[in-house]
């Protein structure tokens, strides 16, 4: 009986981690990087840069993909809670309003890999299957 | 140069730059200084009224609706930024053409709960004051008008002074946005068409007031913006029968609520604006004080990459103790669609359906009173800008 049980928690767990979709950004940052998880709301106002700086007051330097890139719609949409056009507009109230300037955009993976391993405050996301080059990925509660 | 070149020469421009892509220009100083980003815009209008004039001689169609700004900011270091924006804009009889520099600061981010600003800064009143002039920012052409006047820009911009502004996180409660400011606005003297009254000096001895915004969860801005301010100016009366000294405090206030989730906006905001008039001579010039009353609703949704719709009513009591119509109040049911042809480019449209004309100016109708005005119109405007 006892066996049974736990061949049905079993499945049951494989089963609800089967339906759970592929993430489709992993966040990473410079390997000197101390921190190893944020909060989902850190994320949101770093990359909204709300928040400037990391706990040990390194300054935080968010990095975008360009606007049609599959992993920045997602991440837009899952972590800031709004499409990446909403974004974009949050962006021309702030830098016409003099109150501050968007992430860097980059066009691919590799080049955000590239910035954050050359710069130690810097976060990105890239597609999943990206080589990271020994960045550090950061877990998002 | 005359008017209708400048016009042209503006929608060439403002073609022109949207046909080519561009992006932001970043642009590198020489040895170890950090890069200078550098972004601006240009907008062409168009205004057409089926009565009355409004913010131009819209009732024969005007294109005097044209903006143009070209902002520097530089990231002098991480805590350190320095910018500047140039505007020059032609609305009816405002502006002409007569570049500005809209704000300048020198920001100390200290800390994220606190940084400090020192220039010519953006008032935060409101949701939307501080982006009133950032077309690509938003979906309307112009915003609510009963909070955000177009022809009173130049009052309700920026201050030139230092303010003091923060966020941080409250826990489980969310997140607290708040800006403190002072300082004072530097005013033209102009004409006054249609005023029997010359205007010899005006300034203003203080501006000051603050916004808090508080962020309970994504996408909700709760909010609240207090502003004093006092208006002081001399007035010559007419045909030499004397001079009269003017000093006009004011209390303005508004609450406010924004939803902003994926594509989906919406958004209202209640205001009321005290104004007081001290007269030296009131003889000539009467003492006074009205109180106004300001409020809106507004919906705005993306329906894809390229297509925004939008919808607000607004409304006007410029004196809550006389709700007359049409003169006492002015309606306004807005909807607009906005086109982004590119990153870089858009194209809007906007209908208006009034009913009221307080929100007209006798100097642009003929001198005529605001109650012999047509109390139901209808104004239409389209406009394009590009922008990087």
């Amino acid at each position: 009986m006892r066996l049974g049980v736990s061949i049905l928690v079993a499945l049951a767990a494989a089963a609800t981690a089967a339906e759970q979709p592929p993430s489709a950004y992993v966040v990473i940052v410079h390997p000197a990087n101390r921190t190893a998880r944020v909060e989902r709301k850190f994320l949101a106002d770093a990359f909204l840069r709300r928040t400037t700086r990391w706990p040990d007051d390194t300054p935080i330097r968010p990095v975008d993909l360009g606007p049609d890139a599959p992993a920045r719609i997602r991440f837009s949409e899952e972590v800031l809670s709004r499409s990446v056009a909403s974004v974009r507009s949050y962006w021309q109230q702030r830098i016409f309003s003099g109150q501050g300037l968007p992430p860097p955009e980059l066009p691919d993976d590799d080049s955000v890999v590239a910035y954050v391993l050359s710069h130690p405050g810097a976060i990105g996301y890239v597609g999943p299957g990206t080589a990271l080059n020994g960045t550090k990925i950061l877990e998002v509660n | 140069m005359t008017t209708s070149t400048r016009f042209l020469l503006v929608a060439v421009v403002t073609v022109g730059l949207a046909l080519r892509p561009a992006a932001a220009a970043e642009l590198s100083l020489p040895g170890q200084l950090p890069s200078l980003d550098v972004h601006g815009f240009i907008s062409q209008g168009f205004l057409l009224t089926s009565a009355n004039d409004y913010l131009a001689d819209s009732s024969r169609g005007s294109f005097e609706f044209s903006e143009v700004g070209l902002n520097l900011t530089l990231p002098a270091t991480d805590r350190l930024t320095l910018g500047v924006q140039i505007f020059s804009r032609k609305l009816g009889p405002l502006g002409d053409y007569r570049a500005t520099l809209d704000w300048y600061y020198l920001d100390y981010h200290w800390r994220d709960w606190l940084g400090i600003r020192a220039g010519r800064v953006k008032l935060p009143f409101g949701l939307y004051n501080d982006i009133s002039d950032v077309d690509s920012a938003r979906t309307a052409i112009l915003l609510p008008p009963s909070i955000y006047p177009a022809q009173n820009r130049d009052f309700l911009l920026a201050q030139t002074g230092v303010e003091a502004y923060g966020y941080t996180r409250l826990g489980s409660a969310g997140a607290l946005d708040y800006r403190l400011y002072a300082g004072t606005i530097f005013l033209d003297v102009k004409p006054q068409p249609g005023s029997p009254f010359t205007v010899v000096d005006l300034n203003v001895p203080y501006v000051a007031g603050g916004r808090v915004q508080w962020l309970p969860i994504d996408g909700l801005r709760l909010g609240g913006s207090l502003q004093f301010l006092r208006l002081d100016t001399d007035l010559l009366a007419p045909s030499g029968s004397g001079r009269v000294a003017l000093r006009i405090p004011a209390t303005l206030w508004v609450a406010s609520a924004e939803y902003a989730v994926q594509d989906f906006l919406l958004a209202a905001e209640y205001s009321r604006w005290l104004v007081k008039t001290e007269s030296s001579n009131p003889s000539l010039f009467p003492e006074g004080s009205t109180t106004s009353e300001r409020a809106y609703v507004l919906a705005s949704y993306r329906v894809n990459s390229w297509l925004q719709a939008g919808t607000y009513y607004s409304r006007l009591v410029p004196d809550v103790d006389r709700r007359t119509f049409p003169a006492g109040m002015q309606h306004d049911f807005a909807l607009t669609l906005r086109f982004d042809v590119n990153r870089y480019w858009l194209i809007k449209a906007e209908g208006h359906y009034m009913r009221g004309t307080a929100g007209l100016s006798p100097s642009l109708n003929d001198n005529r009173p605001l109650s012999a005005l047509t109390p139901d119109w209808a104004l239409f405007a389209v406009k394009t800008t590009a922008y990087f």
